[in-house]
């Protein structure tokens, strides 16, 4: 009981700090229909900027808030300068995001070098609780606190505010949202920048609770993203937090009685829900080749 | 009587242009091949002929990869499973079995089996939902193999990988260097057999507009999948070629690094146009030991793949057809 | 004139749609835009949106070149546009959707949605709904109201009837008649029955020129030309006109 207690708050909070990657990436898809390759890497730069700051003020805030800034502004800049010049043509999306991520990765171990930094879970959110004979890791409380407060935020956004009616409306349909005389474009501009918040704010929150940072793990936890965007569906918040959990909890469980098929088991998830519905488990039947 | 005759005109003009040039005739083939021929002859040293025979492994890896990206339009990220099976294939039953000929064409056709098997798999699965779906789908398989490949250390030997015997004839400097080389002449005339055959421009006119030749009657998943599994086995070939030339299999065969190298190779040398693949892995590889060299100097150029990565997505964004590409297009400007 | 169109081109990928479309919309009127499958009507209303944007000649509104912007800045200039397929975000409720064609709010938005609200009474009860409940004349009344919310000089209408019910384009072609009394419309329409019905002018597009425009009252003599270009043979005046 113990250890199942553990392994699915384990799996909770893992799958919130990929919802935390994948809202961004489902987001972006379904509104502009950008796969951003270079998703990983904003949440990797997240991850180190905010570990870099923590190491200098000690202060857990300023790292999720640096680490955030960075995202944006890295975000702003690449749709801003590149992205915004391949709209509507997938293929060369794919092409130059996969380009940014290279030059991003780069620039990553230039600046802040290419070995594994280890990082400790800040004194305040250390330790562990005992409730009944079962221990509780404070870290993981507080992620799936974070995850939980940011999906209900993002939601609010999305049915509350005229810039969400304009997002869900442009996931549908982004022609007609402009003859409505909304400035579309503007609204990309944001909604990547957002997207781009959310990976960092994901890495800067991941870093504790793995322990390390590393130059490869923007491209591992993008391809749990990804496999979480397929199988919740394209510019699906609702789906992704789901899926987020779904895969999170599989990873962790699998990873208990057979670590060597954690991921094995969510890409072969992925394959069923492809097989059986492609447009996602809770997609807006945009997956088909159209 | 003026429209003839500029028809004649622009029929002659036709034979100047590359690329009825590069495409119709086959002796600038032969040209280069009579120069790549004759490197041996200039030089003896081990490392500048395994220098020149990584630059042909990984061009015929990378044309494969055109295949994909240049001639139907869709962008993989697990085509290095394919290379890491070649070569992974080519070690154990080398390693477990002996260095000879018979181990060596079983590990061929073994390859060649598991990559068409692969192939139908992965492209059956991805290649019914929107081509981002692709791009996405291979990464998964992609990583899949490779954590494989890290995690059956009893066979593989982890990320540490193992080396290998080569058979006996193929330790011969010259041996080998011909050998790929005659390997990559082949692997370029069955290419270009493939791309203009009726079903390579199938396959470029789906590039073009897929709803188009859906709307002709093409069953267009059928096409793509005779695609995947040219490039699946040509790039499992490479993959053969690489384990013999390093004599050493680990698990950066399998890497995304790897595929994403034939990405940028075949961007930047030229989607669509076979022989950009090539050049880039000219260029790539070259740049690779050159700029690497130099970091001893200063630790920066260890980071050249910035300069390609920028590079790269300049090209993307302004010279779509890469240098060949490119090339061409002006070539075409100034005679017409 | 509130819109003049003078020898427009327009390309879809290699095709070249619209050869040569020249026409004048006057302030006030219904003008109808007809012609064969595929003559390019809808190619010609989504040109004036800035949707397919001109590769040649001038689009002009109150005077306003609008060659070269992009779709929302043409919207903003008080141009709206119902398209083929209604373009309603089914996602979205019938609320939702009106709102956000609502730019700015003010005393005017709320008299604009009563208007809205009085030509189409059927979207009073649904507005909390999502759309997608809403049935197909519904849907092409939410998105003609939509059209309508805010004050636009000039209002695109793509084939609104495809699809309803007789009763329902009787419905219709009152609501238009209601519309003109503010807006300038243009219409492309099939039903030449409702075309005529509603349509002060016509235009008529044979394979991406313009070949004719005038009074519809003429158009209705002429025997020759409707059978030319509309493949029109029977008497229209026999048909029953709403």
């Amino acid at each position: 009981m113990d250890i199942f207690m553990n392994l699915t708050l384990s799996g909770l909070s893992t799958g919130m700090m990929i919802f935390l990657l994948a809202s961004g990436l489902s987001l972006i898809f379904g509104l502009m229909g950008v796969l951003n390759f270079a998703h990983g890497s904003i949440f990797m730069w997240g991850a180190y900027s905010g570990v870099w700051i923590y190491f200098r003020t000690q202060s857990f805030i300023m790292a999720i808030l640096v680490g955030m800034i960075m995202g944006m502004a890295l975000g702003w800049l690449a749709e801003r300068t590149i992205i915004r010049r391949v709209y509507g043509r997938h293929i060369d999306q794919i092409l130059i995001t996969t380009g940014l991520m290279l030059v991003l990765n780069e620039v990553l171990k230039a600046v802040f070098g290419p070995n594994i930094i280890a990082v400790q879970i800040p004194p305040l959110l250390a330790g562990s609780w005992e409730l009944g004979g079962i221990i509780i890791v404070k870290y993981r409380v507080f992620t799936i606190f974070v995850g939980l407060v940011v999906a209900a935020a993002v939601h609010l956004i999305l049915t509350r505010t005229r810039v969400g009616m304009i997002v869900r409306a442009g996931v549908q349909n982004q022609e007609m949202v402009q003859v409505l005389g909304i400035n579309i474009r503007q609204v990309f501009s944001l909604v990547f920048m957002f997207g781009a918040g959310l990976a960092a704010l994901g890495g800067v929150m991941m870093a504790p609770a793995i322990g390390s940072i590393n130059p490869n793990m923007g491209l591992e936890n993008q391809m749990l993203a990804f496999i979480v965007v397929v199988i919740g569906g394209m510019g699906s918040i609702l789906g992704s937090a789901l899926a987020s959990v779904l895969v999170g909890l599989a990873g962790v469980y699998t990873a208990w009685f057979l670590p060597e098929a954690a991921l094995a088991v969510n890409v072969l998830f992925m394959t069923v829900v492809l097989l059986i519905k492609p447009s996602g488990l809770f997609g807006m039947g945009g997956g088909r080749n159209s | 009587m003026d429209e003839i005759a500029n028809l004649k005109l622009l029929k002659k003009a036709e034979w100047l242009r590359p690329g009825k040039f590069l495409a119709s005739s086959s002796w600038v083939l032969m040209v280069l091949v009579l120069i790549l021929a004759v490197v041996p002859l200039m030089t003896s040293s081990r490392t500048t002929l395994n220098l020149w025979t990584e630059i042909y492994i990984l061009g015929v890896f990378a044309m494969s990869y055109d295949i994909l990206l240049g001639y139907t339009g869709i962008v993989s990220f697990g085509h290095a499973l394919f290379f890491g099976t070649g070569a992974y294939m080519t070690g154990i039953i080398i390693k477990n079995t002996g260095p000879t000929l018979s181990n060596l064409l079983l590990a061929v056709v073994g390859t060649i089996f598991l990559a068409v098997v692969i192939s139908l798999i992965i492209g059956y699965l991805s290649l019914r939902v929107k081509d981002v779906y692709y791009a996405m789908i291979t990464l998964a398989f992609a990583e899949l193999f490779f954590i494989s490949a890290e995690k059956w250390r009893s066979v593989t030997n982890g990320a540490d990988g193992f080396s290998f015997q080569v058979p006996a004839f193929l330790q011969d400097r010259y041996v080998f260097y011909y050998g790929i080389l005659a390997f990559l002449v082949l692997v370029v005339l069955l290419l270009r057999r493939f791309i203009d055959s009726p079903v390579g421009r199938v396959l470029q006119a789906i590039r073009e507009n897929e709803k188009r030749a859906e709307f002709l009657g093409y069953d267009v998943l059928k096409f793509k999948l005779i695609s995947t599994v040219v490039a699946g086995v040509v790039a499992s070939l490479a993959g053969i070629a690489w384990a013999l030339q390093q004599r050493f299999v680990s698990t950066g065969v399998m890497a995304v690094d790897k595929t994403i190298d034939a990405l940028l190779m075949t961007t930047i040398g030229g989607a669509g146009t076979l022989y950009g693949a090539l050049l880039g892995s000219g260029l790539t590889t070259l740049a690779k030991h050159r700029l690497g060299d130099l970091a001893k100097i200063h630790p920066i150029f260890e980071r050249w793949y910035i300069i390609f990565g920028l590079l790269y997505i300049m090209i993307v964004l302004f010279f779509p057809g890469g240098i060949i590409g490119t090339w061409k297009r002006i070539w075409n400007k100034k005679i017409t | 004139m509130i819109l003049q169109l003078s020898h427009v081109q327009t390309f879809i990928e290699q095709f070249h749609i619209l050869q040569d479309v020249t026409f004048e919309v006057p302030e006030g009127e219904v003008t109808v835009i007809l012609g064969r499958n595929g003559a390019g009507k809808t190619t010609t209303l989504r040109t004036i949106m800035g949707l397919t944007p001109p590769a040649k000649g001038s689009v002009q509104f109150r005077g306003e070149q609008l060659n070269g912007l992009p779709p929302y800045a043409i919207a903003r200039k008080g141009i709206g546009f119902v398209p083929e397929d209604q373009g309603i975000f089914s996602d979205l409720t019938v609320e939702e959707n009106l709102s956000l064609a609502m730019r700015k709010k003010d005393g005017a938005t709320k008299t604009r949605l009563q208007f809205v609200l009085d030509i189409f009474p059927d979207l009073e009860s649904k507005l909390r709904q999502k759309s997608d409940s809403l049935s197909g004349g519904q849907k092409q009344m939410l998105a003609i109201g939509r059209a309508l919310i805010t004050d636009n000089h000039l209002l695109l209408i793509d084939e609104p009837s495809k699809g309803l019910a007789p009763i329902l384009v009787e419905k219709l072609a009152q609501a238009i008649r209601e519309i003109k009394k503010h807006t300038t419309v243009v219409l492309v329409e099939q039903n030449f029955a409702l075309a005529s019905a509603v349509g002060e002018r016509y235009v008529i597009i044979d394979d991406g020129h313009t070949v004719r425009e005038g009074k519809m009252s003429q158009l209705l003599q002429d025997r020759e030309l409707l059978g030319r270009y509309l493949g029109i043979t029977a008497n229209p005046k026999s048909g029953k006109v709403v």
